[in-house]
């Protein structure tokens, strides 16, 4: 147990400087204090979110429907987030080498992969399900039983989407480990996963619309196929220490087996993913001569795709905005029939709305698709190699922001055109739609690439570690958020006191153009002493 | 030419460079040698303008590396003590990459990259993913990108290290034979032997400050090399 402890100890406080933001001072405080605020940023929003789901549920005495709501909206949420990181967190880990010498048991390795991976999603559920957990205790009068039994819901939530999410992560990493181009067949599946992930979330949004009429129905739904959710309902509503205790032992029985279980299979998986396919082919090697501007791009291109969280996490929104837009096209008229019906609006006011539909579909993908907020974390001790070349930095930053808008404008446009098509969109709005798509990616990128050189991890164990947990992408994230929701919030604002599409569109570009003078005028007086800054 | 002129470089207080101050002369194999942490791979990376410092100038024949970086890197190349390499590329894309990076015309990189990759013996391996090599391939490719754009000043932090005897014994056929060019070798080591046996000049570190800087005879005097490093060490 002691062993155990330490292990813990000893790869916690390695796992948790991930949290920590670069900087000159060495204040503790400074370091430990923006990721606060994100969140309860992040935890006040939920936090509305869930206000606004119980108003109904208190008209028909139904508050403990939002317990299995939330519950079953942070299952899927760390689920699909848990996906992303179990392959990156259980296999190929750098200190694989060192914990596999010392005299401890292999399960214990796998234990301690699992309870870190456990921690991570124990703090990501928290940020969904202790909000809802404070509006229902506003609404319901609790017992004192109530808090127990929330701690403990709160504590052992996260067990099932970890297990479910190492056994999906282990079966991706398998298959993929059979490939010669096991990077590009693990993004394949695991965008596969996701999409079919996606594909029931998008059905259970049948069943949540018109929410309050349907909450009951919806309980039974979520309480019939996931046991947590029955239990604390149950254990909210009827308290009983058999009950609690059943929930306990369920959940931890749950952990000791998949532990066991995977731990039969874990070892050759990891030696499969560590292994390389080499060629046996004994053709001549291949002398190509580049401007240094389209290598360092192509170079950046090699690991966009060579990494399959981080093709995955950028990738997937563009992936989705086409899905979406797909959607849309063929489905328009069915999804419009119902708003028709109800007689607020006209087919004709729904198709004019479309263009600014359109922008506001493209600000959310571009901010929400953060590439280059990585980029330089990614470089990791290999940064070095950059800074010793005989190229300016700012060449260096540019050509990570040209790859990732490379990625992002020609799928966008994609969508783009699909849209003109079908709606007939006059070419004005066409033309500063296409702006837009340009304007967009390149203000996304600029501002993902600053973060990152403010907030470099440069001694990452993986490129989850970077891509999925790094202080510089969630400011990113957040901050995309942020952006996209002002400026979506601003186009319908403009819409309601009457401006034309073509004014608006205008406008939102010209807004955003000065915002993309700003970040280069910016960039090109800090963004080289930040680069320079970066020691590793 | 490098001429280090009182260069201090400070980690918070503490002193990783304390007004060192030397010159590495052309057609010379410098040898910089140090306990761990002596601030050997602080200077050298001082000197390819990967870190910057806080006091003094380094200057690489007759620009400094603050003020005409891009010039004096031009003329260099480093190899690092521990090749951390791009892993997602080919070892040929990765040698590739660094000819861009110089602006290496097409016969110059072939004739370079074809020399040292037969000399490493790399050739079967170069079309192979970096992240299947170990650690003295990876040290052999890092070395051929270094050579592949015919640098006039060769910096290497620890090149020996993880390498196989073939592989050190070519390195240093290709040290003397820069060094018959004219050209300017200056690396760290912790192998004595290979120091003493290699270099023109030598400079000893320690805790920052530079103990001991001349010629090998200077140094050592009758003594062996490793005696001396332990004398001033102790």
């Amino acid at each position: 147990m002691k062993k155990i402890i330490s292990l813990i100890k000893a790869c916690m406080t390695d796992n948790m400087q991930l949290f920590k933001i670069k900087s000159k001072s060495n204040k503790k405080s400074s370091k430990v204090i923006l990721p606060i605020i994100l969140g309860f940023i992040c935890m006040f929003s939920v936090w509305s979110y869930a206000n606004m789901f119980m108003e109904p549920l208190v008209k028909i005495h139904a508050e403990y429907v939002l317990l299995s709501l939330f519950i079953m909206v942070s299952f899927f949420l760390t689920l699909i987030e848990g996906i992303y990181k179990a392959s990156g967190l259980l296999f190929n880990c750098k200190d694989d080498d060192l914990l596999l010498s010392l005299p401890i048991k292999k399960s214990t390795v796998l234990f301690i992969r699992i309870f870190k991976f456990y921690v991570f999603e124990l703090l990501y559920n928290s940020i969904f399900m202790l909000p809802a957990i404070i509006v229902y205790i506003r609404y319901v009068k609790v017992p004192f039983s109530f808090y127990v039994v929330s701690l403990f819901i709160l504590l052992l939530l996260p067990i099932i989407p970890i297990i479910i999410s190492s056994i999906l992560g282990s079966i991706i990493s398998r298959i993929s480990s059979k490939f010669k181009f096991k990077n590009l067949a693990q993004t394949v599946t695991t965008v596969i996963l996701l999409l079919v992930i996606f594909y029931f979330s998008f059905n259970m949004q049948e069943l949540i619309n018109n929410f309050g009429e349907k909450a009951n129905v919806i309980n039974k739904f979520i309480t019939k196929i996931y046991y947590p959710c029955n239990a604390y309902v149950k254990m909210s509503t009827n308290f009983k220490i058999g009950d609690l205790l059943l929930f306990i032992f369920i959940n931890i029985s749950l952990f000791i087996i998949a532990i066991l279980g995977l731990s039969t299979r874990y070892f050759k998986i990891n030696s499969n993913v560590k292994g390389v396919k080499t060629s046996t082919s004994k053709k001549d090697y291949a002398i190509k001569r580049n401007r240094p501007t389209i290598s360092l791009i192509k170079k950046e291109l090699k690991k966009f795709i060579s990494s399959p969280v981080f093709i995955t996490n950028a990738g997937f929104g563009l992936v989705l905005f086409i899905i979406g837009i797909i959607y849309i096209t063929l489905n328009f008229d069915k999804m419009t029939n119902s708003i028709i019906i109800e007689g607020s609006i006209t087919l004709d006011e729904i198709k004019s709305y479309i263009p600014i539909i359109l922008y506001s579909i493209i600000c959310f993908t571009s901010f929400m698709t953060s590439i280059t907020s990585s980029m330089i974390s990614l470089e990791g001790k290999s940064f070095n190699i950059l800074k010793s070349l005989p190229i300016k930095p700012m060449t260096i930053i540019l050509a990570k922001v040209l790859m990732a808008v490379l990625v992002m404008i020609p799928l966008i446009l994609i969508g783009d055109i699909i849209l003109f098509v079908k709606f007939n969109f006059n070419i004005l709005e066409s033309l500063l739609i296409i702006i837009g798509t340009i304007l967009l990616p390149l203000i996304s990128e600029t501002i993902g690439i600053i973060i990152n050189l403010k907030y470099p991890k440069m001694d990452a164990e993986n490129d989850t570690e970077v891509v999925k947990q790094s202080m510089s992408s969630m400011i990113s994230v957040f901050l995309g958020m942020g952006i996209s929701a002002i400026s979506v919030f601003g186009l319908f604002y403009g819409i309601k006191i009457g401006l034309s599409n073509t004014l608006l569109l205008l406008l939102i570009n010209l807004i955003f153009s000065i915002l993309f003078i700003i970040l280069m005028f910016y960039m090109n007086k800090k963004s080289v002493k930040l680069f320079n800054e970066i020691n590793v | 030419m490098i001429e280090i002129k009182n260069v201090t470089k400070k980690y918070g207080k503490k002193k990783a460079l304390d007004n060192v101050s030397f010159d590495v002369n052309d057609g010379e194999i410098f040898a910089f040698i140090g306990h761990n942490g002596a601030g050997k791979t602080t200077l050298i990376k001082a000197i390819m303008g990967i870190h910057d410092f806080d006091e003094g100038d380094i200057i690489i024949n007759g620009k400094s590396i603050r003020d005409k970086g891009i010039e004096c890197k031009k003329e260099m190349a480093f190899v690092p003590d521990n090749p951390e390499l791009y892993e997602n590329m080919t070892a040929i894309g990765f040698i590739n990459f660094i000819c861009d990076m110089y602006e290496v015309n097409i016969d110059e990189r072939k004739k370079n990259i074809d020399k040292y990759a037969k000399m490493f013996e790399m050739k079967n391996n170069l079309n192979e993913p970096i992240s299947s090599f170990s650690h003295g391939m990876k040290q052999k490719v890092a070395i051929i990108a270094a050579l592949s754009h015919n640098p006039k000043i060769l910096i290497m932090d620890e090149p020996f290290v993880g390498l196989d005897p073939k592989a050190v014994f070519d390195i240093k056929e290709v040290m003397h034979e820069m060094v018959k060019e004219g050209k300017t070798i200056f690396f760290s080591t912790h192998i004595l032997d290979v120091a003493e046996k290699l270099c023109t000049r030598v400079a000893i570190i320690k805790k920052g400050k530079i103990v001991k800087v001349g010629t090998m005879k200077e140094i050592k005097g009758d003594k062996s090399l490793e005696k001396v490093f332990l004398e001033l060490e102790g």
